[in-house]
């Protein structure tokens, strides 16, 4: 059961590979959401993936397992979940103490406010200080904390990074313009099926009597993940 | 013995931050979509740690297939697996859904 060769692939790949593109233009998939958006005219993968997956996925509905609705309702629901849920997190724990004290302690508690639940995995938040620098990889697929940051961006899943954070994790964040200073520790964290990791970048300096929403502008995806800071104060407009 | 999704600690490039980026397209969101209901509590019929046992299946080819192309073959193999599907059935489906696309690929 392969799905066979073929002679190009698309460049959104686990791997490095080459990145010609194959166009085909086979239109199973509805052209409308059910709120009578239209779908994104977006490139289709080569022929036998669309042949697998209408496969498997026909296979699922009329074995009752899934519904099509099923399957909007999960786009909706992956779709709902960004980066600006952790930069509230974040905000929220910069700000409030006793927050912060339980979302280090028990995260899956303190997220509870916040309409995510981790189940089955767990989240722990790792905090950046003056003398630790956290970052997070997975090394062994794309393990990442999808009910706070939504899907990982393209380079988390890719070999690269996944290869390098562990091996010389400083050389990777001089990649993404970060230095971390020589005397300040840097941790790598990997993470797996049932533990996932959430940054929670240092607070930057001057934004002493900021709201949490004001707060949360500065909180970055990549800050989140650790491979950069968070903005600073004067990177954003008032 | 190192599988072939074992990268960790290996040489590599560099991270280019902004390279292979791209919004998710539609198809793309439906695989998504469908191993999320799969793994979630009421299904409760993949793991994140069936679904890369089956990734880690394809051997050499993990490397040549696309993020979402690897977790489509891991939830083909897996519902397979599990009983949800025959082998016949399986085949008989795609041969038949082969014929409908296939058809307006290359003309009748």
């Amino acid at each position: 059961m392969n799905i066979g060769s073929r002679q190009s692939r698309r460049a959104e790949s686990g791997d490095d590979m080459n990145e010609t593109h194959e166009h085909s233009h086979v239109h199973e998939h509805p052209t409308h959401t059910h709120d009578g958006k239209p779908i994104q005219e977006d490139e289709l993968p080569p022929l036998e993936a669309q042949i697998l997956e209408t496969s498997v996925r026909e296979l699922l509905i009329e074995k009752g397992v899934i519904t099509p609705d099923d399957i909007r309702r999960a786009i909706d629901e992956r779709e709902s979940r960004t980066p600006a849920l952790g930069a509230k997190i974040v905000a929220r724990a910069w700000d409030d103490a006793e927050f912060k004290g339980l979302l280090m302690s028990d995260a899956d508690e303190a997220l509870k406010d916040f309409g995510i639940n981790m189940s089955p995995m767990e989240l722990c938040v790792v905090e950046n200080t003056e003398d630790v620098h956290n970052m997070v990889v997975c090394t062994l697929c794309s393990c990442y904390p999808r009910p706070v940051l939504g899907i990982p961006p393209a380079w988390y899943k890719r070999r690269d990074y996944r290869s390098r954070a562990v091996r010389e994790p400083r050389a990777v964040l001089q990649e993404f313009g970060t230095v971390v200073p020589d005397q300040k520790q840097v941790r790598v964290h990997d993470s797996n099926a049932d533990l996932r990791y959430l940054v929670l970048p240092q607070r930057p300096a001057g934004t002493e009597g900021w709201d949490q929403k004001k707060l949360a502008r500065l909180v970055t995806r990549d800050s989140m993940i650790g491979v950069c800071d968070a903005l600073a104060a004067t990177e954003i407009a008032d | 013995m190192r599988g072939p999704q074992d990268y960790g600690g290996l040489p590599a490039g560099p991270v280019d931050p902004e390279k292979h980026e791209h919004d998710p397209t539609h198809w793309e969101k439906t695989v998504d979509a469908m191993m999320m209901l799969l793994f979630d509590q009421r299904r409760r019929l993949a793991r994140v740690d069936e679904s890369r046992r089956m990734q880690e299946a394809l051997g050499e080819d993990y490397h040549k297939y696309p993020y979402y192309e690897r977790w489509l073959q891991a939830i083909s193999w897996l519902m397979l697996e599990k009983g949800v599907y025959t082998q016949e059935e399986f085949e008989t489906k795609q041969a038949e859904v082969r014929t409908r696309l296939g058809a307006g690929e290359d003309g009748p």
